[in-house]
Parts: C-alpha cells; sequence; structure tokens
C-alpha cells in the first residue's frame, strides 16, 4: 500500500459519504426581527426552521388540498395582501358555502405569542392548523385523511423527505411544517417602526394620535406587538344569534365570559372588519363604540371602567396614527404570497 | 506511513473482537417486560367499541426513591392494537424496585409544548382541535340501550385530569397492569352520565375513579 492508495481509499469513503448526505441537506433559516423585542415564546429548538420546511409549508398553506372537497385552503380566510384576514368578510366561510361564527384573525408576529384562537381554545402554534381542518363549517376534513392526500403527490412526499429526512408523511410533520410558514410572517417594517428606529418622524398629527393611543388604548394593545396577547371583554354586548361568551367555553370560568383574545392593531387599514365576530365596518365605528358604547357588564375590561372621551379632531389624530402601523413591507412580500413556482414550476422565469 | 497501516490494522481487529466478546458475554441488562390488560366482561348488553388510553412517565422506585426513569416515556395503549399492550424496560441488572410509578394520561408539559410524534402524534385521534389537548382516556360503546362516550382530558387547571398511579411489586422480570373497566362502568350511572367530550369537572372525577382501578399482578 502506498500513499496513493490510501488516497483513492478515502476518496472512496468521501464520496460514499457526501454522497449518503447530499439529499439530506437542509438550508437553516433565521428569523428577522428588531432587536429591541422580546426574545420569541416559539422554541424553535423542537422545529428548526429551513427553507425547505417554510416552502412546504407555504405550499400546503395556500393548498385546498387541506379541505375535504379539495375547495378551502388556509389562505381563503388569511389573504397575504390583508395581513392575513378575510378582509371585507365579517365570518369565516368554509366547505358548501358555509359560514363560521368567529372573524378570521389577522396572522404575523405569530412566534410571540401563546395562545391562539379568539377564545385561545389552542395552546401551542403547531395545533392551530388542527382546528380548521377539522371544523366542520371551514374544511371539515380528518388530518390522516389529508396526510392521505398528500402521500399521493409525488412533489409532497419529495418536500416532506426533504424537509424532516423521513419517507413517511406524519401530523407532526405537517403541522410543523405549516407552523415553519407561519412563522416567518413578521411584520415590523411600518412607518412605526422607522419612527421607533430613528429613521422616520411622525407627522404632527401622527404624534398627536400616538400620545393619544398611549394614554388610552396601550394597556391592551400594548407595544411592540399591539396586543398583551390577554383575554379581555371590551363592552361589545352578546350576539343574541352567534351567543359567543368566548373565553368562558374554554375555561368555564365564569369570569372569562365575554372575553376574547386582544387583536393585534399592526395592519388594522388592512384588517376589517374588526372585532371577534367582525361586526364594526370601520375604524371610526370602532373609535365610536368605545368613546360612547362601552356595555358595562360583570366582565368589562377594568380598563374601559372610565369611558374614553375623545373630540372629534382627536379621533383623526389617533386614526391617523393608527394608520403608521400599516407594513407594506409585510403586505406585498411576495414571499408571503401565493407560490405560484410550487404548484406550476413551469411558468416560472428562469 | 507502514507503522501507521499496522497500527490502523490492530486497531480493526481489536474493535472486532472487542464487539464478539460485548456479543458472547454476560448480559449486564436485564429486560422487564410490561403488560398491560384491560379486564371488561362484555355481554348482550354491554359492548366497547374503542378503549384507548395514555400511560406515560414510567418510574421505577426502590424504598420510595425513584432509581430509573424511562425516557420518553409516552405509551398509547390501545385494546385494538395487541403490540400497543406491551413494551419492554432495558436497565442495568443491579437496579432493584419494589414500586413502579406512571401517569395515566399526559401531563401539562406535554400538553403545551408543541406537536410530537409517536405515539402523541396528533393522528392518533387523541387531540382535540377545538380545545387544545390531549384525550387521556377514551371509552366508547353500548351499555344497551345507551351508548357512551368518555374522551377524558384537560390540563389547564382546576381541571387536570392525569393521575399518579404508584403499584407495588416484587416481580423482577415481567410487570402485568390491570386496569378494570367493569369495575369503572359499574361505579358509573350511565343513564345519567353516558357522554363526556370536554375538559371540566366531570372529566376529572372520572379520571380519579380510573386511578383507583389500576392493579399489577404476579
Amino acid at each position: 500500500m502506498n500513499k496513493n492508495n490510501i488516497i483513492a481509499f478515502l476518496s472512496v469513503f468521501a464520496f460514499f459519504g457526501s454522497a449518503m448526505y447530499f439529499p439530506y441537506t437542509t438550508t437553516p433559516v433565521k428569523i428577522k426581527y428588531p432587536e429591541y423585542w422580546p426574545k420569541p415564546v416559539y422554541n424553535f429548538e423542537k422545529n428548526p426552521l429551513t427553507q425547505e420546511g417554510i416552502d412546504l409549508g407555504r405550499k400546503l398553506f395556500y393548498d385546498p388540498i387541506l379541505s375535504k372537497d379539495s375547495s378551502i385552503s388556509c389562505s381563503n380566510c388569511h389573504l397575504s395582501y390583508t395581513a392575513f384576514t378575510h378582509v371585507d368578510h365579517k365570518l369565516s366561510h368554509g366547505i358548501n358555502d358555509s359560514i363560521g361564527n368567529r372573524n378570521s384573525p389577522s396572522l404575523m408576529n405569530l412566534a410571540w405569542h401563546n395562545s391562539f384562537m379568539w377564545d385561545g381554545a389552542v395552546s401551542h402554534l403547531d395545533f392551530q392548523a388542527l382546528a380548521p381542518i377539522s371544523h366542520p363549517a371551514e374544511m371539515g376534513e380528518n388530518i390522516n385523511n389529508v396526510i392521505l392526500k398528500l402521500t399521493k403527490s409525488t412533489d409532497y412526499v419529495k418536500r416532506f423527505y426533504q424537509t424532516f429526512k423521513d419517507s413517511a408523511i406524519t401530523g407532526e410533520y405537517l403541522l410543523k411544517a405549516i407552523s415553519q410558514f407561519e412563522l416567518t410572517l413578521i411584520s415590523c417594517n411600518s412607518k412605526y417602526d422607522s419612527v421607533m428606529r430613528k429613521a422616520a418622524n411622525f407627522t404632527l398629527q401622527e404624534e398627536n394620535g400616538y400620545q393619544l393611543f398611549k394614554k388610552e388604548c396601550s394597556s391592551c394593545h400594548t407595544e411592540p406587538f399591539f396586543t398583551n396577547g390577554k383575554f379581555e371583554n371590551n363592552g361589545i354586548p352578546l350576539d343574541s344569534v352567534l351567543l359567543d361568551y368566548g373565553r368562558y367555553n374554554i375555561t368555564k370560568n365564569p369570569n372569562d365570559s365575554l372575553k376574547f383574545k386582544v387583536p393585534t392593531l399592526r395592519n388594522i387599514e388592512f384588517s376589517h372588519p374588526y372585532m371577534h365576530d367582525g361586526r364594526f365596518k370601520n375604524l371610526s365605528e370602532v373609535l365610536k363604540h368605545y368613546t360612547t358604547k362601552v356595555f358595562p357588564s360583570k366582565t368589562v375590561s377594568k380598563h374601559l371602567a372610565n369611558s374614553i372621551s375623545l373630540s372629534s379632531n382627536q379621533k383623526v389624530d389617533l386614526t391617523s396614527f393608527l394608520l403608521t402601523l400599516t407594513d407594506k413591507n409585510f403586505l406585498f412580500n411576495k414571499k408571503n404570497a401565493f407560490p405560484r413556482k410550487f404548484y406550476f414550476p413551469s411558468t416560472e422565469k428562469k | 506511513m507502514i507503522g501507521q497501516l499496522k497500527i490502523l490494522k490492530w486497531l480493526f481487529i481489536f474493535i472486532f473482537l472487542a464487539n464478539y466478546s460485548i456479543s458472547i458475554g454476560q448480559k449486564a441488562t436485564n429486560d422487564i417486560l410490561i403488560n398491560i390488560s384491560t379486564s371488561v366482561n362484555t355481554n348482550d348488553s354491554l359492548s366497547i367499541d374503542k378503549l384507548k388510553f395514555y400511560l406515560s412517565n414510567f418510574n421505577l422506585l426502590k424504598e420510595g426513591e425513584i432509581v430509573w426513569t424511562e425516557k420518553k416515556s409516552y405509551h398509547l395503549v390501545d385494546i385494538s392494537k395487541q403490540k400497543s399492550q406491551s413494551f419492554t424496560f432495558i436497565l442495568l441488572k443491579s437496579i432493584e424496585f419494589d414500586e413502579v410509578q406512571f401517569l395515566l394520561g399526559t401531563d401539562s408539559l406535554t400538553n403545551t409544548d408543541g406537536v410530537m410524534g409517536g405515539d402523541l402524534d396528533p393522528t392518533k385521534g387523541m387531540y382535540w382541535a377545538w380545545n387544545s389537548g390531549y384525550i387521556n382516556f377514551k371509552l366508547e360503546g353500548t351499555s344497551s340501550p345507551f351508548p357512551f362516550e368518555f374522551h377524558l382530558g384537560g390540563y389547564a387547571p382546576p381541571f387536570q385530569t392525569v393521575q399518579k398511579i404508584k403499584l407495588q411489586t416484587t416481580n423482577r422480570n415481567r410487570l402485568n397492569i390491570g386496569l378494570n373497566i367493569t369495575d369503572f362502568l359499574n361505579q358509573i350511572d350511565l343513564t345519567k352520565t353516558h357522554k363526556i367530550m370536554s375538559p371540566g369537572k366531570e372529566a376529572q372525577q372520572l379520571s380519579i375513579l380510573l386511578s383507583t382501578l389500576f392493579s399489577i399482578s404476579e
């Protein structure tokens, strides 16, 4: 044996070694967010983001294959151009033209949330997608059947394999992939954010609005996410048809009656109609509610104990501040939109 | 160069022999077979369609001290699947124990820690989509003329359902753990309580009842 033999021996080893590992390589991805934001609550160690996983999750998010009759995808009620909510629709829509009982919430900055849905029914982002998939008035499908359908698609089998290095598609992988895409939906480039980074200035009107916001709204809509993640009764009376008691349905605790999760105000310009049942069409109706129509009840938020009074000028100022929360980089980000190339690869321009 | 190759050759021979000696040598570990059985007297008026439950966080104890803990300890026992009713613990022979402890159900960390695979995969039909959390115990059947469905779960206070079970044992190689479903059904008034599908006080009470119906036979 001479030196050449050894080199030949080692290169054969190296060849087989790399050939074995080549199809397994994934591209790790780290989410980007402002350094002054707190650390995410989502545990990325248990579901490390990869480009392959995000792409897979994105394809699933836009694919009606998740629904019973292949008619409804996540994006039906969560449209990327309107902060991932169903703009202009009060209640969510599902298969067979069914109507749900809640207004679809916007989706962003989900890595910082530790409860999901208006009533906090879901305790972890990974499990959230199970709810709409199985709800009879949404996708009306069974997760086992979703997996059966995905297993028949060579593209999905390939993508799951590339992402999770396993030839089987499981419920765990399906939900983790959807989470991966959703975790990348980060809105942190509004005018407000630029002002916080000292890269822009509010107009006088916006500045007035910001001061009013901090005084009257921020105890629940807390910066930087514009929600404190808690459940509050904001004084909108019970809808006599929907009879939705919110958080009470989950905890069975009378102190939680009529409480709903405080929604973010980011991209509020695009997320109308407002409230858990979409009862307010526009921001002026919302401000009218908070200034004149808070319905007193046992569980109404203590922050609304004293009614908020705003002059019409102040309402205009507050609204102009709320519009600085619009993040066009997020709303029109192609990475969040329908991934045509994943469905019709041949139509993609080279 | 030649010298290095010789060392390499001896290294290979050493590894080969070492492997061989381990395989023929005395086994240093003890395999304990765990058998889970459920007893229920089905007859013309009583039939069981589904019986599935989680047993988790197995520990072995000696004089009250934990001496062995199973890693990733989750077992979904399903009476329609023979395989799910037995599993093996492999532990060092030197470990002695006189008690086995486990949970009926899953602890709250499991319920809030994100999606998991294996027996905890949500495709197993033991996860609630509209009120997050695992169903710890599922029993469906008919006690004519009443169909009954018990889906017991819930991890959030004050209605936690997970139960700790402690059983004394003298056997070293085999643990036959039994759950008496007949007693469970006998202690419920099926005319009043026959459908529990969400967390709450009733789910908690029935879980406590179940925890008293485990036994170990030698």
